[in-house]
């Protein structure tokens, strides 16, 4: 931690506890130690030093014990010539300073009673309005709970202008922030300044002039903390408890506006301790490593306009939009409709145009929220039955995103720009196909809408992971090419990843019992070479969702030690699973058919199955109707295999697990393959030709029988004896 | 030689909770077997029925369920007085049919101000329902909350679209929350998981996994239900540990088979009887799924299902 801030507000620190002893020692001796001592309308004493210390207190005689802890508290003065870390030191005294500053502000109350409005409103001849009471703070603080104002901005002075200060009020009012306002820059305060511009103040606009003074802070962190106690279960005392909640839960910061004094740098420090970082607009050093608070503790020097939009993203606050602002109806329910050749108004990609769309991660401070580039022409200035070339830019930013996660999120714009009334979107990357229809450019829709779209859409989604959205979309020939070479160099790079990731690879692996609903104890274990047998969920897919819902159906599994490579069984799988199966489950295997094979919802894209007269395995897809050469058509296979059931024999496969060179390698892998329905085969023809070649068969595809050969096991045989098919010479598989 | 009957070995069990006020609470929950094995482990508090009020006059009520509130229908707080005193209620639960966007829409305040008045008239545990509408129904049980400080209520539906809101405010007024869910046994632990992630005691939180009436779709209600207590109570799934609620007078009294006079349809025999027996049947099923709290509506239905329960309390033990 800087040293100059931490000498400055352990300084700071003593002048307060200074004029608190000063100001006690005057009022016992008024008043005498067993005077009443509080603030209005409240159980919960003075709330910070009653939330971090458990002591109630209720006279002056306890207030006087509360400041000779103060004194304990308080570090030595910062030597010149040591250079020490100060930071446990700094913070410490920050916690005095609100302790003392508590007591000044209850002194200040039994000094002058009318010296705040105590409401929820100000008055003509008094904007101050002290602490809240215990009704406005439950009423309020309901809404940092349910999440309708994340937290609060602490905001100390007071900007050059009442024009600049009406500017960030709003800005922060925007974000449904509370802001919390107290002590004076230059003589002037940032209420007042409000007043002057106009704006109204008070709790009901969430502008609220707690004190004129720098000890009226204590207001603003004196309502986080009785917010923790009231909303929290924290018990009085339980200070780590209280502090945490607030670093988890109160999205607030302070913002000191104007010269920061020494007793201002005291009251930063201690915000600190509750996870409560600081954004300066002036040039005061910066504490950037990451610690008590989330990010960053000071950042300082940042111009009034960039202010808010800086305090926001340091101190990890994400933007929650509610509705996606375009003149269209959007939901799920129109992402089936189709844009026929005679309601055509426009279209794009799909092989008549240049299409392409590209979602890629930046730097925070390359990523401006919200801001959507049109560069060509749009909807309203082109002709009916027009065709543009196009490209959609989504650059989004975050400080839990990961490079890996842009295909995931670039695979949303298909479904998401499908949800909008009136457009029908196909296909992805390269190959997508736009189609607007005239009824949507008729009530005013642009393209430069579906930024929009995805702005609204992947904040509220992927919340969790982005922080900033920012679109560009061209129909600018020239642009268009210059993003389809970029996006096919972004394209090549993520094939690669994806195709280098095995098993060996990773040491994490999923788990996906979303549908325990049905199957109980089934658990699906995911690795990056063997999908979901729903074919609807990757290793990356899962990655992404546990990012997103922490505490939802896919959890990371370190895989853990190896106990067999050729069955795929780890340790780390082998207990998750029988937690998981309720203890059902007690080995699972993540390459074989045979030994423990891996159990299944009901929700396979195939099973597969062994044929014991040709030695080898079959494979049916859903889709196919017919008989199969086991004897049993997929319904009836179906039946053996769900449920959540080890069936020795009979497996759920997705499509892209048989293309995986992980595929049943406990029994030879893809060389045991002897019959597919011709409809599969030629699905996966394709995708399974390097493994076929990495085997040495390269003609492998056509030495597997399929429906069109037989649908029995007498049928068949000749067929593969004839292709020399290898499963025939393999050992026994039972 | 006599049978030996093979007995579950639980390794769970459900949460006490306390409902009502301070001094005041009935207590439900604190099962450590399956419903009514008693000869496996205990059910320390026997299902509790909780009868319906409503907070306007019913129009669409068939006049065999109307007939024993008609003299206090359109009078809330006489009816939950009714309720208890003549047919010896030991819940209410105050369905707040009017706030319904669709219907009469009466403001926030309004029902909150009848829950009030509700709430002081009787001492027995209430619980208060919205119309299942988010958005309203936020609105309103915020309202509720306020209104009602001190009460401990038993307030809902929290849904995954309005769980914040009124979870936090429950938090604040110190009420219990009824979290619904539609008929899924992992979106009710999510949504008790995301109930604990905002902070509501565990000791306020009961589930409302959504019933259906006899023959309509009733067997799958059933199943979850089952499921979620077999989770709960041998699978160790600690955020399925909760008292299950089962709403089911407005599923029963809306169903045809209920609302058909003798007249309309002669081969389903006596009307009065036939709804009663729907209700108590409906009522039967899901006290046997594992429900601890029956909503329930005609007293004669209710009757036959206490008396089932003290049946299988005494002969659950055998």
């Amino acid at each position: 931690m800087s040293k100059i801030i931490c000498s400055a507000a352990i300084r700071g620190a003593h002048k307060i506890v200074g004029t608190a002893e000063a100001k006690c020692e005057a009022a016992l001796k008024k008043w005498g130690p067993v005077q009443e001592l509080g603030f209005p309308n409240t159980t919960y004493y003075l709330p910070i030093i009653y939330g971090i210390l458990g002591i109630p207190v209720k006279t002056l005689g306890d207030a006087k014990g509360v400041l000779d802890k103060c004194k304990e508290l308080l570090p030595a003065q910062v030597s010149d010539n040591v250079w020490l870390p100060y930071l446990a030191p700094a913070l410490e005294a920050g916690m005095a300073t609100f302790f003392a500053e508590e007591i000044v502000e209850a002194i200040r109350y039994l000094e002058e009673p009318n010296c705040y409005t105590q409401g929820e409103n100000p008055l003509p001849d008094n904007i101050w309005l002290g602490a809240a009471d215990d009704v406005i703070m439950r009423k309020r603080g309901v809404e940092f709970v349910d999440g309708t104002a994340p937290g609060f901005a602490a905001i100390l002075g007071a900007a050059p202008t009442s024009e600049i200060a009406a500017k960030i009020a709003i800005e922060l009012q925007e974000k449904n922030l509370y802001v919390f306002m107290c002590a004076d820059h230059e003589g002037k305060t940032m209420s007042e300044q409000l007043v002057e511009a106009g704006v109204q103040i008070g709790w009901p606009t969430r502008l609220v002039s707690f004190g004129p003074s720098y000890t009226a802070t204590v207001f603003a962190m004196g309502f986080a903390t009785r917010a923790a106690m009231s909303f929290g279960g924290v018990k009085p005392g339980d200070f780590a408890a209280n502090l945490h909640y607030n670093k988890d839960r109160i999205f607030a910061f302070a913002m000191p506006l104007g010269t920061v004094i020494d007793e201002w740098y005291a009251n930063a420090a201690g915000a600190i301790n509750w996870g409560f970082p600081t954004i300066a607009d002036t040039p005061i050093p910066e504490i950037l490593p990451t610690g008590i608070c989330t990010y960053e503790h000071v950042v300082s020097n940042i111009p009034h306009d960039q202010i808010v939009a800086r305090a926001i993203e340091v101190r990890g606050l994400k933007v929650t939009i509610s509705k996606v602002d375009i003149p269209m109806s959007y939901g799920p329910a129109f992402e089936g409709e189709r844009i026929r050749k005679d309601d055509l108004y426009f279209e794009c990609g799909g092989g008549r145009t240049l299409g392409v769309e590209l979602t890629v991660s930046k730097d925070m401070s390359e990523v401006e929220d919200g801001k959507i580039e049109m560069v060509g022409p749009d909807l309203d200035q082109i002709k009916e039955g027009a065709k543009l070339p196009f490209a959609m830019l989504i650059e989004v930013a975050g400080r839990q995103m990961q490079p890996d996660f842009e295909p995931i999120l670039e695979r949303q714009v298909h479904h998401l720009v499908n949800y909008v009334q009136g457009i029908m979107h196909i296909g992805q990357r390269n190959i997508m196909w736009i189609r607007v229809g005239k009824a949507a450019v008729e009530k005013g829709l642009l393209l430069k809408h579906l930024g929009k779209v995805m702005h609204a859409k992947y904040h509220q989604d992927f919340g969790n992971i982005i922080d900033k959205v920012q679109i560009k979309i061209y129909t600018d020939e020239e642009r268009v090419k210059e993003i389809l070479e970029m996006a096919k160099k972004v394209y090549r790079q993520r094939d690669k990843r994806v195709e280098g990731m095995t098993d060996e690879t990773e040491e994490t692996y999923y788990s996906c019992t979303l549908c325990q609903s049905f199957a109980p104890s089934h658990v699906c274990i995911i690795t990056p070479e063997r999908t979901g047998m729903c074919g609807a969920y990757n290793w990356l897919d899962c990655k992404v969702s546990f990012e997103i819902n922490p505490t939802g159906p896919n959890q990371p599994i370190e895989k853990g030690e190896c106990i067999d490579p050729a069955m795929g069984q780890w340790k780390g799988i082998t207990d998750f699973v029988f937690k998981a199966s309720r203890q059902k489950i007690e080995q699972v295997s993540a390459y074989s058919l045979m030994n423990f094979p891996m159990t299944a919802c009901g929700c396979f894209e195939c099973v597969a199955t062994i044929l014991p007269m040709c030695n080898g395995i079959m494979v049916v897809s859903r889709d196919f109707m017919g008989m199969t050469p086991c004897g049993m058509k997929f319904t009836t296979l179906a039946g053996m295999v769900g449920g959540g059931n080890q069936t020795p024999g009979f497996l759920g496969v997705s499509k892209h697990y048989i293309c995986s060179r992980k595929f049943l390698i406990a029994e030879g892998g893809l060389k045991r393959v002897v019959w597919l329905p011709k409809m599969l085969k030629e699905e996966i023809a394709e995708r399974i030709k390097p493994i076929c070649e990495e085997m040495g068969i390269p003609n492998f595809p056509e030495m597997i029988a399929d429906d069109t050969i037989g649908t029995t096991e007498e049928e068949i045989l000749p067929f593969l004896e004839e292709k020399g098919h290898p499963a025939l010479t393999m050992d026994p598989l039972m | 030689m006599a049978v030996e009957i093979p007995k579950v070995a639980y390794a769970g069990k459900i949460k006490e909770i306390p409902l009502g006020r301070e001094g005041n609470t009935i207590t439900v929950g604190g099962e450590s077997c399956y419903p009514f094995h008693l000869f496996e482990g205990a059910m320390p508090h026997p299902p509790k029925i909780a009868m319906e009020v409503y907070d306007r006059a019913p129009e669409d009520w068939p006049d065999t369920a109307l007939e024993p509130f008609a003299d206090v229908a359109g009078d809330p707080a006489a009816w939950a007085r009714k309720c208890i005193d003549t047919y010896g209620a030991e819940m209410i639960a105050l369905q707040l049919a009017s706030t319904d966007p669709n219907a009469e829409n009466i403001p926030a305040d309004e029902a909150a101000a009848i829950t009030k008045k509700v709430s002081d008239a009787v001492d027995v545990p209430l619980i208060v329902f919205g119309t299942s509408n988010v958005d309203k129904d936020t609105e309103v049980l915020k309202a509720v909350c306020e209104a009602c400080e001190g009460k401990n209520l038993i307030i809902g539906p929290l849904s995954e679209g309005n769980y914040r809101a009124i979870g936090a405010t429950a938090i604040g007024y110190k009420h219990t929350v009824m979290a619904s869910t539609p008929i899924d046994i992992n979106l009710a632990k999510q949504l008790n998981i995301l109930l604990g992630n905002l902070n509501v005691p565990d000791d306020k939180i009961i589930i409302d996994p959504t019933t259906g009436a006899l023959g309509y779709g009733l067997e799958y209600c059933y199943s979850v239900m089952e499921r979620i207590r077999m989770a709960a109570l041998v699978q160790e799934d600690e955020r399925l540990q909760f008292p299950i609620l089962a709403n089911l007078a407005k599923e029963v009294w809306k169903i045809k088979e209920v609302k058909l006079s003798e007249t309309e349809a002669p081969l389903l025999g006596d009307q009065k009887k036939r709804g009663i027996l729907m209700e108590a049947m409906t009522a039967q099923c899901v006290l046997l799924a594992g429900a601890d709290i029956l909503v329930m509506r005609h007293p004669e239905a209710i009757n036959l299902v206490k008396e089932s329960i003290q049946d299988l309390m005494i002969r659950g033990e055998g």
